[in-house]
């Protein structure tokens, strides 16, 4: 679904990828850990190319995100994103949130639009609050709407960017349900994520950004039990001492 | 010295300055409707990544900006024509300087409000398979606009004042009506006194209605 070789990223003269090889299968769940700056974030962001690369190429769904034929509105109607901090839109009620892509990238008629819109806020527990405007939402709340959100264009996979990191800790459980019910349907995840119980639980696989690089990578259950690199078993040490 | 004031000369004034009044309000409104054409145009091409088409914003708002208006109206009114042999009327004259004129000021208020967007907003935008140009539409745009709202209305009240300095080249706005009631009375008390008060009614009017689109705007559509 997603094949990233030899991506490379600068901002300026600092280099923060430096040469990350990912590859994510359909209906894979994949939550990326790491300390900040590591470089996962901007990982996450080249995928859907809110960020643009320096060299290296990444394919999603088999289009090469660099090709100029391939068009790259399509490649984010594909690749779902959710923000830190819900980026949702003040203006717009929150169903309005949820059917605008499909009304205007879809072409779907308001009828159809509201009525997976709806659909949609049932399934992220929000049935209610179709019509409230953004700000009368708690955190955990924006963020579940923000999922709708990105499921409202169908997208094949969602990228997750520290989805619970900007909320209250009482409401990071109601997200991580979410998304959890969402990996048990088979949608293909990239999670960054500093949830190590969710990671643990729900990842196929984890991967250890640091320092740019992919230090380490595996099912869950041995990472975290068998940290190989120093790095990782350091990092471990440290998030599991505060969580 | 004995001077006595006359509320009757108000009276007999304030009539006579409605032919004024009415030139004053088409030019105010119609200057600012191209007005606020040229500056979103102008402001959001402020923000274009093209070095070129950002540097032509900067060259239009700069120049309109540094220099005073009046010079503006008689350049246009009294220079462009020498050199075009072109001729423009001077109601059409004041129009096109006080739109040229709000323009540059509106391109700064829109390019401020659009850049106080946060880039999130942007991103999610685009995030969700919308063009760039669609998320300004559907995204940028209306929240940027509630925050144009109270420097669009300064805006509105200075250009309403700016019309009186077409007086120079002849439009028979207000301040020109007052002048002309004074040549034949020579009340300038009251008939000046009744021109600013004119003035401040349409001033308020503007205030008033733009607090209102503002509290509407809030109303209806959150924060």
């Amino acid at each position: 679904m997603i094949h990233i070789k030899n991506l490379h990223k600068s901002f300026g003269d600092l280099e923060v990828v430096k040469g990350v090889d990912l590859h994510v299968r359909e209906r894979e769940v994949v939550c990326i850990i790491g300390p900040s700056g590591s470089g996962k974030s901007t990982v996450l962001r080249c995928i859907n190319r809110l960020e643009e690369i320096t060299s290296g190429s990444i394919v999603v769904d088999n289009h090469d995100l660099y090709d100029p034929t391939t068009d790259i509105n399509d490649i984010r109607t594909e690749a779902g994103m959710v923000f830190q901090q819900f980026n949702l839109f003040p203006h717009l009620s929150v169903l309005d949130n949820i059917c605008l892509g499909p009304l205007k990238v879809r072409k779907l008629t308001r009828k159809e639009a509201e009525l997976l819109g709806r659909q949609l806020l049932a399934k992220v527990g929000l049935a209610e609050k179709a019509d409230v405007y953004p700000d009368q939402l708690s955190g955990g709340q924006k963020q579940r709407v923000a999922i709708a959100r990105a499921l409202a264009l169908q997208p094949k996979v969602i990228l997750f960017d520290e989805p619970t990191s900007a909320l209250d800790p009482e409401l990071v459980g109601e997200v991580l349900e979410v998304m959890k019910k969402l990996a048990q349907e088979g949608m293909t995840m990239v999670v960054v994520t500093h949830e190590m119980g969710f990671a643990q639980e729900v990842a196929d696989r984890v991967i250890f950004f640091d320092q740019g690089v992919i230090k380490e990578e595996g099912v869950p259950r041995e990472l975290f039990a068998n940290p190989k690199e120093p790095r990782l078993r350091d990092f471990l040490g440290k998030v599991i001492a505060h969580g | 010295m004995s001077f006595q004031f006359e509320t009757k000369v108000m009276g007999e004034t304030l009539p006579l300055l409605m032919s004024g009044v009415k030139l004053t309000v088409i030019i105010t409104l119609s200057g600012l409707l191209i007005g606020f054409v040229l500056g979103a145009g102008f402001g959001l091409l402020k923000l274009s990544p093209r070095l070129w088409l950002k540097r032509l914003a900067g060259i239009y708002v700069e120049t309109v900006r540094g220099t005073p208006l009046i010079v503006q109206v008689m350049f246009l009114y009294f220079g462009l024509p020498m050199a075009t042999g072109l001729r423009i009327p001077p109601l059409a004259a004041g129009i096109i300087a006080i739109a040229i004129n709000s323009g540059a000021y509106i391109a700064e208020i829109v390019r401020g409000a659009v850049q106080s967007i946060d880039r999130g907003q942007m991103e999610a935008g685009r995030s969700i398979g919308l063009t760039k140009g669609q998320t300004m539409l559907y995204v940028i745009w209306p929240q940027a606009f509630k925050r144009m709202i109270p420097p669009l209305g300064n805006q509105f009240i200075i250009s309403l004042k700016d019309t009186s300095l077409l007086t120079v080249i002849g439009v028979a706005e207000l301040t020109r009506g007052g002048q002309e009631i004074i040549a034949v009375n020579f009340r300038a008390f009251e008939v000046w006194l009744t021109v600013g008060l004119t003035y401040l009614v349409m001033t308020m009017s503007i205030a008033w209605a733009l607090k209102h689109v503002e509290e509407r705007l809030s109303g209806a559509a959150g924060r």
